[in-house]
């Protein structure tokens, strides 16, 4: 789904670069792919060294191509991140996508280091004891001159920051919250609905940092006060991976949104 | 021109020459001064290489590998522990089959710490489908560089190349190297040429799932495009001489008094010259023997070494590297070749130096050993000032 709407807003000139996990699977057999994009498939840790070179080459070869990354949690959070990182700090020019789905969905369902706490895995199966590892503030500690959060559940806030970024020279980040049911343990046909609950709770902000400049989204801006938030459990509640919570693992998941949101507010 | 160089500073001059479009680099100890040339050049204007600073050597070829299917010429260079670290991108260049010029300046694998030369990095990359060619001075270095952009980007080969040469004892020890005229050299490489470009107007894709058969028969192709390479490299060599008329490169490897030698001896990189040395004065002794300098490891040029070593009454072959409990990699490689006795010493490793005097010492009882018909197959030969130096047997800490 998430596929598609870059399809939609970045437009025919992109070429990408697919890091292992989902996208590898699903763009079928090679050597053709269903993408409608040329792809450079490749290890997990080396997508965004392989979109350095990438966008250098067609800048050697003056063609203006949109070099996009497509990555999972766990190719950005954990096993890509120092490459993810270098080319941060370099200020390479292509948009990074991490598709985040909360573990390691490829291989079966593994905690990452983008699992939230409390959350079971099939390799924490009494719960995740740690906190979700916080990728859009590491990203903005980078200074790069574009990191964007969206979710599936918002197309159109999506499809705009895409656009959006797609202006902007220099490194972009966005990341995406892609409820998955099968990890998450609730009906497939409930996805967007989740991923629209996890705004609701402001479990997920959707931001944009451009340059430095903060601009939250219409669908989170209640978040900014704690009154107006729609309670956490409305979007725990309907996930399975939820069903071992404590009351404990409740009230550190709710500490984690408020600590989110203080320190979005102290820098807007 | 001639200039007295280092290797390292002929590597980053063939780069130069090749009008390479992006290297990905990252410094390593012995390596590293090819990148930092590479980097001054760039800052003086005399290249238009986009020069990527990166964060470790997993992201070096990952950089390089991302400009070369994307169409541009492309280099690295690393040693030791960052070619290990590489290692997974190596595979991944293969078997995309792009290609690509990577220049290891060899240097000796950790734990312990070590930083001296040794060849065992180079050689443990025997499987990964590049194809590997070793130098034995500066002046190879620079000629092996050219030729690997010509070679691996010859539409009969698209397969990426690197060329080994030894830490510290050619990456940084300075000789007479004629160096090219960009002229020639632009007449030697032609524009780059690739097998596929990721390119929005190609719509090419790579890397993504194969069916077990295509994927079997991928693998056959790089099999078949390596075995295959011989006669191009050679082609390659002898077009060379236009460019270093001072060259010879008619053959993959390097044959040395051998015709009329009852024994051989066989090595590979900069000590192969301290052995001819020990070779000719064996020789004014009366001991027949000649030397075998194995440039390509892969390919391997089995029709040349037979033709060269299949007569011999006793092949020793010198290895500076090793596949742990099976000796030297050369030795087995070697010995696979022939059906005539042969011999493996383990050498050199982790920077013992390899004198003149050494080698005649280890040649001489080497071919002693094979003419009373019994020999061990594998011998660790230790200097005669480093034999009095004891080991520990690890043992147990708890």
């Amino acid at each position: 789904m998430a596929m598609r709407m870059v399809g939609m807003a970045l437009g025919k000139n992109v070429a990408m670069v697919v890091v292992a996990g989902c996208s590898s699977v699903i763009q079928g057999i090679g050597p053709k792919n269903a993408y409608g994009y040329p792809v450079l498939n490749i290890a997990f840790a080396a997508g965004p060294a392989a979109a350095s070179g990438m966008w250098r080459a067609f800048k050697q070869r003056n063609k203006d191509v949109t070099v996009v990354v497509w990555a999972g949690d766990g190719g950005t959070a954990d096993i890509g991140f120092a490459s993810l990182s270098g080319a941060a700090e370099r200020n390479e020019d292509f948009i990074y996508l991490c598709v985040d789905n909360e573990a390691y969905m490829n291989s079966g369902g593994q905690r990452s280091g983008s699992t939230p706490h409390g959350a079971v895995t099939t390799t924490t199966p009494e719960g995740k004891k740690e906190n979700k590892k916080e990728l859009l503030f590491i990203m903005l500690d980078h200074n790069v001159p574009y990191v964007a959060t969206a979710s599936v559940g918002y197309p159109h806030d999506l499809m705009d920051k895409l656009k959006r970024a797609k202006e902007v020279n220099g490194f972009r980040y966005i990341q995406i919250l892609t409820p998955d049911p099968y990890g998450w343990l609730f009906d497939p046909s409930k996805t967007a609905e989740v991923g629209k609950l996890a705004v609701q709770t402001c479990y997920w902000p959707l931001i944009e940092v451009v340059n430095g400049k903060v601009r939250i989204s219409n669908e989170s801006l209640h978040c900014l006060k704690k009154e107006t938030r729609r309670p956490l459990k409305d979007f725990l509640s309907v996930q399975g991976r939820y069903k071992k919570l404590s009351e404990r693992d409740y009230l550190e998941l709710e500490k984690f949104v408020d600590d989110l949101w203080e320190r979005i507010i102290s820098m807007s | 021109m001639m200039k007295i160089i280092s290797g390292n500073e002929a590597v980053a001059l063939a780069v130069k020459l090749a009008r390479v479009g992006v290297v990905g680099i990252y410094p390593i100890t012995p390596q590293t001064t090819i990148i930092e040339e590479l980097a001054e050049m760039k800052a003086r204007g005399e290249i238009s290489t986009d020069v990527v600073r990166v964060e470790s050597e997993h992201s070096a070829m990952g950089v390089t590998l991302g400009a070369a299917v994307s169409g541009v010429r492309a280099f690295t260079a690393t040693s030791s522990q960052g070619l290990l670290y590489m290692h997974e991108m190596v595979w991944w260049a293969a078997g995309s089959r792009a290609p690509i010029v990577m220049v290891v300046a060899t240097r000796a694998v950790g734990a312990p710490w070590n930083i001296w030369n040794e060849n065992t990095d180079f050689m443990s990359e025997r499987d990964s489908g590049w194809i590997m060619a070793f130098a034995s001075s500066p002046q190879e270095a620079l000629d092996l560089t050219l030729q690997a952009f010509r070679i691996s980007e010859d539409p009969r080969v698209f397969v990426p190349m690197m060329v080994g040469m030894d830490g510290f004892i050619l990456s940084h020890t300075k000789t007479n190297v004629y160096i090219p005229s960009q002229e020639d050299v632009d007449a030697f490489i032609p524009p780059r040429r690739q097998p596929y470009v990721i390119d929005p107007e190609t719509q090419e894709s790579m890397g993504n799932i194969f069916q077990p058969v295509h994927y079997m028969k991928l693998r056959q192709s790089i099999n078949d495009a390596i075995a295959d390479s011989k006669d191009v490299i050679r082609e390659v060599g002898r077009e060379y001489e236009k460019v270093n008329p001072l060259a010879d490169y008619k053959t993959l490897n390097v044959e040395y008094k051998l015709e009329d030698a009852d024994y051989a001896v066989v090595t590979m990189g900069a000590w192969s010259l301290d052995a001819m040395e020990a070779v000719d004065r064996l020789r004014e002794r009366g001991i027949s023997v000649g030397l075998y300098r194995v440039r390509y490891v892969r390919p391997w040029a089995e029709d040349e070494i037979l033709r060269a070593l299949g007569d011999k009454k006793g092949v020793i072959v010198f290895d500076r590297a090793t596949s742990l409990g099976r000796g030297g990699p050369l030795y087995l490689e070697v010995k696979a070749s022939l059906n005539n006795p042969v011999k493996g010493v383990v050498a050199g490793l982790g920077g013992v130096s390899m004198n003149k005097k050494d080698f005649m010492e280890a040649i001489s009882t080497s071919i002693e050993e094979m003419k009373r018909g019994s020999f061990r197959e594998v011998t660790w030969y230790y200097p005669s000032e480093v034999k009095e130096v004891e080991l520990g047997t690890p043992r147990s800490a708890i």
